[in-house]
């Protein structure tokens, strides 16, 4: 039997096919994400028109739109697991920090492909000015870490517990402001040409202690 | 199916007790075995056996109280139990959107198993299901599912094998594996089974019996 990193890594590696599998089968996120995405950014420009010129709005609408298509069906990652019972069997075959890290690199691929469609579909819908792409895909990809960190980190908390709902939103608030916040502030300043090397730096340094925090957490989040 | 003889195992609890808040859900209990065998864990609804099978295998640490777990000689730290012990309980459920051999192939993968498909073929046809293999469990009768339980739980070759109420759902055949899993991993592992059936007890010779207070005084 192996033992170790390459052991822990196939699981991780498991856990995330097994994921991509469960979401192709159900399209249980995929498709309420991107209906939001097409619904809200279609929506905005019936009632606003094209707000083109108006880059402080676009930047606060672009985050609030990827926030808002993705963070339930992320967050849900772990509930569904103990809603369908399936959470026991997980546990006696990975280790905790097996789990959350498959989930983890699920989430980032989920957010990954919703981007992939919002991206040009905001910049189409909203006829923004084309971004710089050096910072944007930076300020991006930051924020996709952090944003996949922190509600997988919450989905783990809340899974268990019976006032899910409730703890999501007030677990959830402190966690993402401090993201939004410099992705929303970031993607201003990058379209206006200013440098956003703040808001990379403030996404990276939260980023990394999301991370760290959720590494050292998870393995006791789930002891009885 | 059947593990690798020679690995000398020795499970033991030291005052072992369990509480779901003021809830006692085991009495304390001292108890100490080796392989090879097969133990019937038997008591009142309530009782704790269930509790005490979710102790062994790692999955809920004891209120009071210590578990040890040696293979030759080396002790093995409940975190890492899993390795070592195949649990089938009614509250194990699989991913009904899969096959049963999809269910099987992904728990074989996270284990790490070197031949996925080979162990995956070998549990279904030690259950009895390997002609439902390309079934989504979401079609399963109970029957079948307490077979992929089963199947789940001796997937990779458990020294340790953990069985509550295995018989739950099963027909006549389904009892018949039961008893052929229980029979091919004793010879050289140790087998605990959570039952009040005394089909199921007969599989066993030896027993430990719970004496907690049951559904009568939850208090």
């Amino acid at each position: 039997m192996p033992n170790g990193t390459s052991s822990s890594a196939a699981a991780v590696w498991a856990i995330l096919r097994k994921e991509c599998r469960s979401e192709w089968r159900t399209r249980y996120g995929l498709n309420a994400a991107l209906l939001f995405a097409v619904t809200s950014l279609t929506a905005v420009s019936f009632a606003a028109g094209r707000i083109g010129n108006r880059t402080d709005i676009l930047s606060g609408l672009f985050w609030i739109v990827l926030l808002f298509a993705t963070l339930a069906s992320m967050s849900h990652a772990f509930v569904r697991e103990v809603e369908g019972r399936t959470m026991l069997m997980l546990r006696l075959v990975a280790a905790p920090t097996e789990i959350a890290t498959g989930k983890l690199l699920f989430n980032l691929l989920f957010l990954a492909v919703v981007e992939v469609v919002l991206v040009p579909l905001f910049m189409i819908l909203m006829a923004a000015p084309p971004p710089h792409w050096g910072p944007f895909l930076a300020l991006l990809a930051l924020g996709t870490v952090s944003l996949a960190a922190s509600s997988t980190l919450v989905g783990a908390v809340i899974a268990q517990t019976r006032g899910r709902g409730a703890l999501f939103a007030g677990i959830s608030l402190p966690l993402l402001l401090p993201v939004l916040a410099a992705a929303v502030g970031g993607t201003r300043e990058m379209w206006v040409g200013h440098p956003v090397a703040s808001s990379l730096r403030l996404l990276a340094a939260y980023a990394v202690a999301l991370l760290a925090a959720s590494l050292l957490l998870y393995d006791h989040l789930w002891e009885d | 199916m059947s593990i690798a003889a020679g690995s000398a195992l020795r499970l033991s609890g030291d005052n072992l007790s369990h509480r779901y808040g003021v809830r006692i859900a085991l009495e304390p209990l001292t108890f100490a075995m080796d392989a090879p065998g097969v133990v019937a864990v038997t008591g009142p609804n309530g009782s704790g056996k269930s509790t005490l099978l979710r102790i062994l295998a790692g999955l809920l640490r004891p209120t009071q109280g210590t578990t040890q777990f040696a293979r030759d000689g080396v002790m093995v730290a409940p975190k890492q139990r899993r390795a070592h012990a195949g649990l089938a309980t009614p509250e194990l459920s699989f991913y009904e959107e899969f096959t049963a051999a999809e269910n099987l192939a992904f728990a074989a993968e996270t284990r790490g198993l070197p031949s996925v498909h080979a162990a995956v073929r070998e549990a279904l046809d030690a259950v009895g299901l390997a002609s439902r293999a390309d079934d989504r469990v979401g079609d399963f009768s109970s029957g079948m599912k307490q077979r992929l339980r089963l199947a789940f739980a001796v997937l990779h070759r458990p020294a340790l094998l953990l069985l509550d109420e295995p018989g739950a759902h099963l027909d006549d055949a389904g009892r018949a594996v039961v008893a052929r899993l229980v029979a091919s991993h004793a010879a050289n592992g140790l087998v605990l089974i959570a039952t009040n059936d005394p089909q199921e007890m007969t599989l066993a010779e030896r027993h430990i019996e719970l004496r907690g207070r049951g559904l009568g005084n939850p208090s």
